[in-house]
């Protein structure tokens, strides 16, 4: 039951302390995806999931509208510039950023039963 | 004067006057066989002869008929030439009715009349040893019953005064033959003076309405290939993309493969294999980005699959084998920084195509292509 709850995203709101950039819709993430290296990304992340990363340029939101990623999560406190958040909620990708680091999220993430 | 229709084909018409469309061509066909009978268009030709056994007096071909006045009302003009094009281009054999129901002249009348009765015909042409001497048409019938010698012999009541058709004459010269004589029906012979058949005016407005029913339907059908070919090319429609890549312009990384999301997409390709082209697009793009100084990439959309060309102008790569491999990748620290360089790209790219060719050389450039097909499921990435 808690890990229902736990997979949707505004409840991971409170869970890494992070600040939404752009709208929040009421979805069920697949799963979680962490990587900085964008081919990475490309490769092995799934559809729908929660993508961690310190990368906040462009091509992030590129890489994710690709994947179908659902939402990005930029860790450290990094946001990206007002014009990228655009793009992204143009493509319907959820930006959200928390002043945790990738480790410390990921932790929080697996432990509210992201899987 | 009775039609002499058979059976078959009285049903064969009610089928037609069933069919909406069918029933006006029908109209249109009667309409137009009326001012050609009106309008008699043959010269008179053809001698009437009392018929001697094996020389049956037949109308020689005729100087081809002139064109027949058009009709006046504009809106009928396609239907009415078309009807038009038909009188003259269809021919006697093409509505005669064949093998003809035929009885010998030495058969009584009474054989006859059940003769008709039994296939619903109104005349019988009359044969002696296979050559046509004779025809008795249902008027000869009711005057043998009324005078009382309906269980004679035909032969000396037939109508021996025939006229016949060449099954080669055009349907308008028969026409205008019904006209002119009157009569219910003509014998029909061919080139060697055999009868091979009987034709009616109902003969001929039946055959008319079948060719108009089979002319419409064509012309259907023939729009109807025109509209799903035309679809099938715009399906096909192929789609070319152009682009220079800049060296080091991040910035418009993803535009190209955004812009090949988009097309096929719109075409309805299946997310996973659009995906795949999205990568490879993408990846070819960074390479050339962070790697060269600078290049193109070509893209070609159809309905079979999706071409990735990317060439640019160098440095090239000094070990193919190396580069292909996973990880391993020569990209300076601005690039790593933003992402890139993770020795991914080409790895990447061989996994989405279902095509993948690569050719580069050191100090000249790299040329790449790579396709995905459209309609079958690739890997899963």
């Amino acid at each position: 039951m808690k890990l229902k709850t736990a997979s949707k995203l505004p409840a991971l709101l409170t869970v890494v302390e992070a600040q939404p950039l752009t709208d929040l819709a009421e979805v069920e993430l697949k799963g979680c995806y962490i990587s900085d290296l964008l081919s990475d990304v490309l490769a092995n992340a799934e559809p729908g999931v929660l993508w961690v990363t310190i990368q906040i340029h462009r091509n992030v939101v590129s890489v994710a509208s690709m994947k179908d990623i659902t939402a990005v999560l930029f860790t450290c406190g990094r946001k990206p510039e007002p014009d990228i958040i655009a793009e992204a909620a143009e493509k319907g990708i959820m930006l959200l950023s928390t002043t945790l680091t990738t480790y410390e999220t990921a932790g929080k993430l697996w432990k509210a039963g992201l899987r | 004067m009775t039609l002499g229709v058979p059976v078959e084909k009285k049903k064969a018409a009610a089928r037609v006057a069933q069919n909406a469309n069918g029933h006006k061509r029908f109209r249109s066909a009667h309409a137009r066989l009326a001012i050609a009978a009106r309008k008699p268009v043959i010269p008179p030709t053809g001698t009437l002869k009392g018929g001697m056994p094996g020389d049956p007096a037949t109308l020689e071909p005729a100087i081809p008929a002139p064109a027949v006045e058009r009709a006046p009302n504009p809106a009928e003009k396609r239907q009415v030439s078309l009807a038009q094009m038909l009188v003259f281009e269809l021919r006697v054999r093409d509505a005669m009715t064949s093998p003809p129901i035929t009885a010998i002249a030495t058969d009584s009348l009474r054989s006859i009349q059940n003769l008709m009765k039994a296939h619903r015909i109104s005349g019988v042409p009359i044969l002696a040893n296979n050559v046509l001497v004779g025809i008795v048409s249902i008027e000869d019938i009711i005057n043998a019953l009324d005078s009382g010698h309906i269980n004679e012999p035909v032969e000396p009541w037939m109508s021996r005064k025939i006229v016949t058709l060449r099954d080669h004459f055009s349907l308008v010269r028969a026409v205008a033959e019904f006209d002119r004589h009157g009569y219910g029906r003509f014998p029909v012979l061919d080139a060697n003076n055999q009868l091979v058949g009987v034709i009616t005016r109902g003969d001929i407005t039946i055959c008319l309405m079948h060719q108009l029913e089979r002319r419409a339907e064509e012309a259907v059908a023939k729009e109807a290939a025109l509209v799903a070919t035309r679809a099938a090319d715009e399906k096909a429609h192929r789609i070319v993309i152009n682009t220079d890549v800049k060296s080091g312009d991040f910035e418009s990384a993803g535009k190209l493969s955004q812009r090949i999301r988009e097309v096929l997409r719109a075409r309805g390709v299946a997310p996973e294999i659009l995906r795949r082209a999205a990568i490879i697009a993408y990846e070819a793009e960074t390479n050339i980005i962070i790697h060269s100084l600078g290049g193109r990439i070509n893209t070609s959309i159809d309905a079979i699959k999706v071409r990735i060309k990317a060439i640019d102008r160098g440095p090239g790569i000094e070990n193919v084998d190396l580069a292909m491999q996973e990880g391993w990748s020569t990209a300076g620290p601005l690039a790593r920084e933003l992402g890139f360089g993770a020795g991914m790209g080409l790895p990447n790219i061989k996994r989405c195509a279902d095509e993948f060719v690569i050719q580069s050389e050191l100090g000249g450039g790299t040329r790449l292509q790579a396709a995905v097909f459209l309609q079958k499921a690739g890997t899963t990435l």
